[in-house]
């Protein structure tokens, strides 16, 4: 098992280093530069601000300097922002980014799983239909259209909730509902049809009639016997699942005006402001690779026909 | 010779009629049961429709900007003229309870500050304008005399503005007399056309047309990549100039100089028109023949400005939000249609190749999808979408680029478990070559696999799209989809939810119906599904 | 007909019928199917694929998935009491504890996700609630013992995967004992084993079937299987039972056609001529979707006559308990008449 894991973690490794390269590379590549509005400057001063952020060197050798930086985790000056550098921007946001995101997995598993079970045991009853018609809806409806509708009902309509902030507005956990519900929806949707069909094809499998054959109760045969079979597919869904979450916090942070990270990435991708760009997507890139390990760690758990070789 | 016997049914020893039942006729038999995957495709259908004959729809166009109609709400019955001049009351009448001049209870004055310090703007307005309409009809309140001139000159500018636009230009060649459409003569045909009107030299027009597409190809340019140096700018430019060659050249200057007829025939009509209005001779809507001079021209058509029905509203800029939405669709599925086929294409290609040449080309592959699928790919087409320019083509090269991993995986699995299948050995054992096996034998097994897969695709690949045009990284203006129009639309949401409704809605139908039609094809697919023993 | 005429009767099926609705139309895929297990005896039901033995067994432990299945009529007595009426709370204190079953892939039937110690020692504390863990534990370890597999103490503690077919099969054998119950349904549980395997577990079945008294509805279509294990032996064609009769009558005297056929068609070392070729039945059971009153074996039969396509045949006993359904062993006037009625009905 302990090899299983080191042997993944080394696996990470090769999937970083080409995620760095490549955006690395991409936004430099382009024409156009950080200081390209600035162009006004008299050539020297010019020449010293690119000098400052050595990007008077060639390429390689910038790139040398950058892995270099980043394996003693810094990511290095934002070129657009003078004041802080990148690691002080990301420190300040990924919390909250971290924050929401936990909370839209959170309610995407709980009621997704629960939907789904539901449904599966009440086959062809209202509660079925009922439960995934809703989730029809959570994967027809894009984010960008419910975060608004959601927030223009319950925000500004019955005004239960706030329109945007952050904890720190003063409205305390409120403000994470809207975001966060939004967020899930798609997630919650996707994770409910999942465990019903999973969910169905595991009762019609030979050993929960065997279990059934014993004279077992209906709601043990779900929860002892079939619950596992049936939650691999929803487990194996969720590094995807991360994965959108993360682009879909992008989205809702910008319209609940969530100060995350999310932010700063559309920001910084307009601005050209490299370092930060490329800060920004390493971050997002270790928590994915990393929740994409977990969830193979916890599939691997689960599933005791998986050898670890 | 060939009798038309009526084929007998085959019987089964029980005398009973054998039906055949082959894949497709009873998927088909089990879709046509599902009433909402029916639903679905015909909606789909609809819509395709819709989006494929939209220039043919009696519908305004959808980048036409008439500032004058800037967010004017849904209606059906009132013209946009009725609405500019609620608008104006609208306005007019707040004004003159923020003056007192509109006298109201203090109740009700209360209930205004309490609605404006919440927001509530369009509550105030309907408000004032009821209040303000009933206390003029009963007589208790006139508008000053400044405000009276107003409604006044807004009233006669409703009654008296028009459009025109040129429909076709005629020139008839005053050598040969045959009479020619313009849009269908060569550039340089045209250039003695505009210079014959203008009173200047042909080679002077040349010289003036080629000055502005230099002009014009830079500006574009300049839009697509901001923040290059003046050399830059100069070298692309010349680049560009020769990639487009003399027939893309001849192609701009063309459209320009017929742009330019068309705005002299605009002029020269609209002052007639004016006159017309004002003896009031001129009937709405006009369709005529203008002169121009004896060889060319116009069939022009004119219609009162104000006098537009917005059914579902206008945009920030006056546009005509129906027709956005069905352009916006068209660009959407569109993107969605061709964007899925080609990942899937290219998904086939590899999957196919990796799955049967297997060893080093199938392990080379498949680490490389591992991989992909590692990566945050929206992340890096939201970098590639906002380094790059932003537009269409950008946008569909990197979605596709990303979206073929799962058809890949798909596709190879499936070929692998056919690879050994009897009826490719016997293919094989009968000389056909690798390709033929492939894409003769194995892609049309997996088809019913690849269709179902594909159909659940296209709502994705619509909303990644609508993604990345929501963030303002995709399609951009003149040009809509729903992911813009649903962006544009987010600001100012209380204040015009129209704008972020009707398309919120168009969308969505749209991903439901193909969500449902998916749906009903996998499950119509699926043997599992087979109710028999 | 029973070899021990004064055993109990502990299981009786009644005119028993289970239909299926399909999008073709329904399958009968057991119409009216009647037999009697006595304690300690064992039941052969032999058939094609297809012929409707599973879903007899299934149809007995009310384990037929509704929709798209559903026992339409007939009864299923245990010790007097017809199972079918009952509530699924008392089925369930049957099932596994008075009736178990085991099933034809044990490669499936287990569960992969737990141990075989977790699902063994629920089935002995489902039925017996004050066992304790442990006692269930030992009591699973002495039956898996019993079953003959090496070192149950160690390998209880295994998954499915981690055993192979046969050692599944004695699993789930020892599962299905481990209660004690009266009757033990056994559907195909050698199909999906070598033959060499497959000769331990029928010989493990008949040890401990006798061993504990438990009575066996053994469920195959391999002849020999029968002959060397039951005690009576149903004949089951298209959802009927064509021919019942005890074991050694049966291969002395195969009244119906479709029966002889069978025996026949099992390759003997004894026979005299080496030559002959093995005798085979033609054509191909029937599909029981929407079938005709008739013989559904006709078409097949060598020996079918003009009434056997117009009705099904009436159940005779040639004595012995030795029933079968065939027109040859009806009377003439029967056969008439039985026409007759059919040429009526078509007139209509």
């Amino acid at each position: 098992m302990t090899k299983y894991i080191v042997n993944r973690l080394l696996g990470i490794i090769p999937t970083l280093l080409i995620i760095i390269t490549l955006s690395f590379f991409i936004v430099r590549v382009a024409p156009g530069g950080p200081f390209a509005t600035e162009r006004n400057l008299p050539e020297v001063v010019k020449r010293n601000i690119e000098a400052k952020y050595h990007m008077d060197e060639p390429m390689i050798q910038q790139y040398g300097r950058y892995m270099f930086d980043i394996l003693r985790g810094d990511l290095g000056p934002s070129f657009k922002y003078k004041d802080y550098d990148v690691n002080y921007y990301i420190a300040n946001s990924l919390p909250k980014s971290i924050v929401l995101g936990s909370w839209a997995m959170l309610i995407a598993l709980v009621f997704g799983i629960s939907a789904g079970i539901i449904a599966a045991v009440k086959q062809n009853t209202w509660i079925d239909y009922a439960s995934m018609g809703i989730a029809v809806i959570g994967i027809s409806v894009p984010l960008f259209v419910i975060a608004p509708v959601l927030q223009l009902i319950f925000a500004m309509k019955l005004q239960w909730l706030p329109t945007s902030g952050w904890y720190t507005t003063g409205e305390g956990y409120k403000t994470i509902i809207l975001p966060a519900v939004s967020l899930s929806f798609a997630y919650f949707a996707n994770i409910a049809r999942l465990t019903r069909s999973s969910m169905l094809d595991t009762l019609r499998s030979d050993y929960i009639r065997t279990a059934k054959a014993k004279g077992m109760k209906n709601s043990t045969i779900i929860f002892k016997h079939a619950m596992k079979g049936a939650m691999l597919p929803v487990i194996s869904y969720l590094g995807p699942a991360f994965a959108g979450i993360i682009t879909g916090s992008i989205v809702v942070e910008q319209i609940f005006r969530v100060p995350g990270l999310g932010k700063f990435f559309v920001q910084s991708s307009f601005n050209r402001d490299y370092t930060l760009i490329v800060g920004v997507v390493i971050v997002y890139s270790l928590i994915l690779v990393f929740m994409n390990f977990l969830v193979d760690i916890v599939y691997a758990q689960l599933d005791p026909r998986i050898t670890y070789k | 010779m060939f009798s038309k016997k009526k084929i007998e049914a085959p019987l089964n020893e029980f005398d009973q009629v054998i039906v055949g039942n082959s894949l497709g006729k009873d998927a088909w038999k089990r879709l046509k049961k599902n009433k909402m995957a029916v639903i679905g495709m015909v909606v789909v259908i609809v819509y395709s429709l819709l989006a494929a004959f939209a220039m043919f729809l009696p519908i305004y166009p959808y980048d036409q900007i008439i500032l004058d109609h800037q967010h004017l709400r849904p209606t059906f019955n009132k013209t946009a003229g009725d609405l500019m001049m609620e608008t104006k009351l609208e306005d007019l009448y707040f004004k003159a309870w923020r003056s007192g001049s509109l006298v109201v209870t203090e109740e009700q004055s209360t209930q205004i500050k309490t609605w404006i310090a919440d927001n509530k703007t369009n509550t105030v307005w309907n408000f004032c304008y009821a209040e303000g309409e009933r206390q003029r009809a009963a007589g208790t309140f006139t508008f000053s005399a400044a405000d009276q001139k107003t409604i006044d000159r807004l009233q006669s500018r409703i009654e008296t503005e028009f459009l025109i636009s040129v429909e076709k230009l005629f020139w008839t060649d005053p050598v040969t007399g045959k009479t020619k459409n313009l849009e269908k003569m060569d550039y340089e045909d045209i250039l003695p056309v505009y210079a014959s009107i203008t009173g200047l030299e042909p080679k002077d027009v040349e010289a003036q047309t080629l000055t502005e597409i230099r002009s014009q190809v830079l500006n574009t340019i300049k839009e697509t990549s901001p923040d290059l140096t003046d050399e830059e700018y100069a070298s692309s430019l010349e680049m560009e100039l020769t990639a487009m060659g003399e027939k893309g050249i001849h192609t701009i200057g063309k459209s320009n100089l017929i742009g330019k007829i068309q705005t002299t025939v605009t002029r020269t009509s609209e002052r007639t028109l004016k006159q017309e209005i004002k003896d009031g001779s001129a009937e709405f809507p006009i369709n005529k023949t203008v002169n121009l001079s004896d060889n060319l021209t116009a069939e022009i058509q004119a219609s009162k400005k104000h006098d537009r029905h917005y059914y579902l509203g206008t945009d920030y800029s006056g546009r005509d939000m129906l027709s956005r939405i069905i352009y916006g669709g068209q660009v959407s599925i569109a993107i969605g249609l061709v964007g899925t086929l080609t990942s899937v294409l290219i998904g086939i290609v590899l999957g196919a190749l990796a799955g049967y040449m297997g060893g080093k080309v199938d392990f080379f592959l498949m680490r490389l999808v591992d991989i992909m699928y590692g990566l945050p790919y929206m992340l890096l087409v939201i970098i590639c979408m906002a380094i790059f320019g932003r537009n269409i083509m950008n946008l569909f090269i990197a979605l596709a680029l990303v979206s073929w991993l799962t058809v890949a995986r798909m596709v190879r699995g499936q070929v692998m478990s056919l690879k050994n299948s009897e009826y490719v050995e016997a293919a094989r054992s009968m000389g056909a070559s690798t390709g033929r096996i492939i894409f003769r034998h194995m892609v049309p097994n997996s088809l019913s696999v690849i269709i179902v897969y594909s159909t659940l695709r296209v709502p994705a690949f619509i909303m990644q799209e609508s993604f990345l045009s929501f963030l303002g990284l995709g399609v951009q203006a003149p040009y809509a989809s729903w992911g813009s129009l649903v962006g544009d639309a987010v600001n100012g949401m209380t204040l015009y939810p129209w704008k972020l409704i009707f398309p919120a809605l168009a969308m969505t139908i749209f991903l439901f119906a193909m969500n449902f039609f998916g749906d009903g094809l996998r499950d119509a697919f699926d043997p599992q599904s087979k109710n028999q023993l | 007909m029973s070899l021990k005429p004064n055993a109990k009767t502990v299981l009786e099926v009644k005119d028993l019928k289970t239909y299926f609705k399909t999008d073709a139309g329904i399958v009968k895929a057991v119409d009216g199917v009647s037999f009697t297990v006595h304690e300690g005896e064992t039941l052969g039901i032999v058939g094609e694929s297809g012929s409707g033995k599973s879903v007899t067994n299934l149809s007995v432990m009310r384990l037929i998935s509704s929709p798209p299945g559903k026992i339409v009529g007939g009864e299923v007595l245990f010790e007097g009491q017809d199972i079918l009426k009952l509530s699924e709370t008392e089925m369930r204190s049957i099932r596994g504890d008075k009736i178990s079953m085991i099933f034809q892939d044990p490669m499936t039937s287990l569960n992969p996700f737990l141990r075989i110690s977790t699902q063994m020692v629920e089935t002995i504390r489902l039925h017996n609630k004050d066992v304790s863990k442990k006692e269930a534990l030992a009591r699973s370890i002495e039956m898996l013992k019993l079953v003959g597999i090496p070192s149950p103490e160690k390998r209880i503690q295994s998954y499915p995967h981690q055993f192979s077919g046969g050692m599944r099969q004695r699993v789930m054998i020892a599962q299905a004992l481990s209660c004690n119950a009266q009757v033990l349904v056994a559907d195909e549980p050698t199909t999906a084993l070598d033959v060499t395997i497959q000769a331990q577990i029928l010989e493990l079945i008949d040890k401990l079937s006798s061993q504990m008294g438990t009575a066996v509805i053994l469920v195959t279509h391999d002849l020999g299987v029968v002959a060397g294990m039951c005690d009576v032996v149903c004949v089951m064609y298209a959802g009927r039972i064509v021919e019942k009769a005890i074991t050694d009558d049966l291969y002395a005297r195969p009244s119906h056609p479709y029966t002889e056929g069978l025996i026949k068609s099992v390759p003997r070392m004894d026979t005299a001529n080496k030559n002959n070729r093995l005798f085979s039945i033609e054509g191909q059971p029937p599909n029981v979707i929407d079938l005709p009153p008739c013989c559904p074996f006709h078409p097949r039969c060598h020996k079918s006559m003009e009434v056997c396509r117009h009705a099904y045949p009436p159940i005779k006993d040639l004595g012995n308990g030795h029933e079968v359904a065939c027109w040859l062993y009806a009377e003439e006037a029967t056969r008439a008449k039985a026409l007759q009625d059919a040429e009526q009905q078509e007139k209509v």
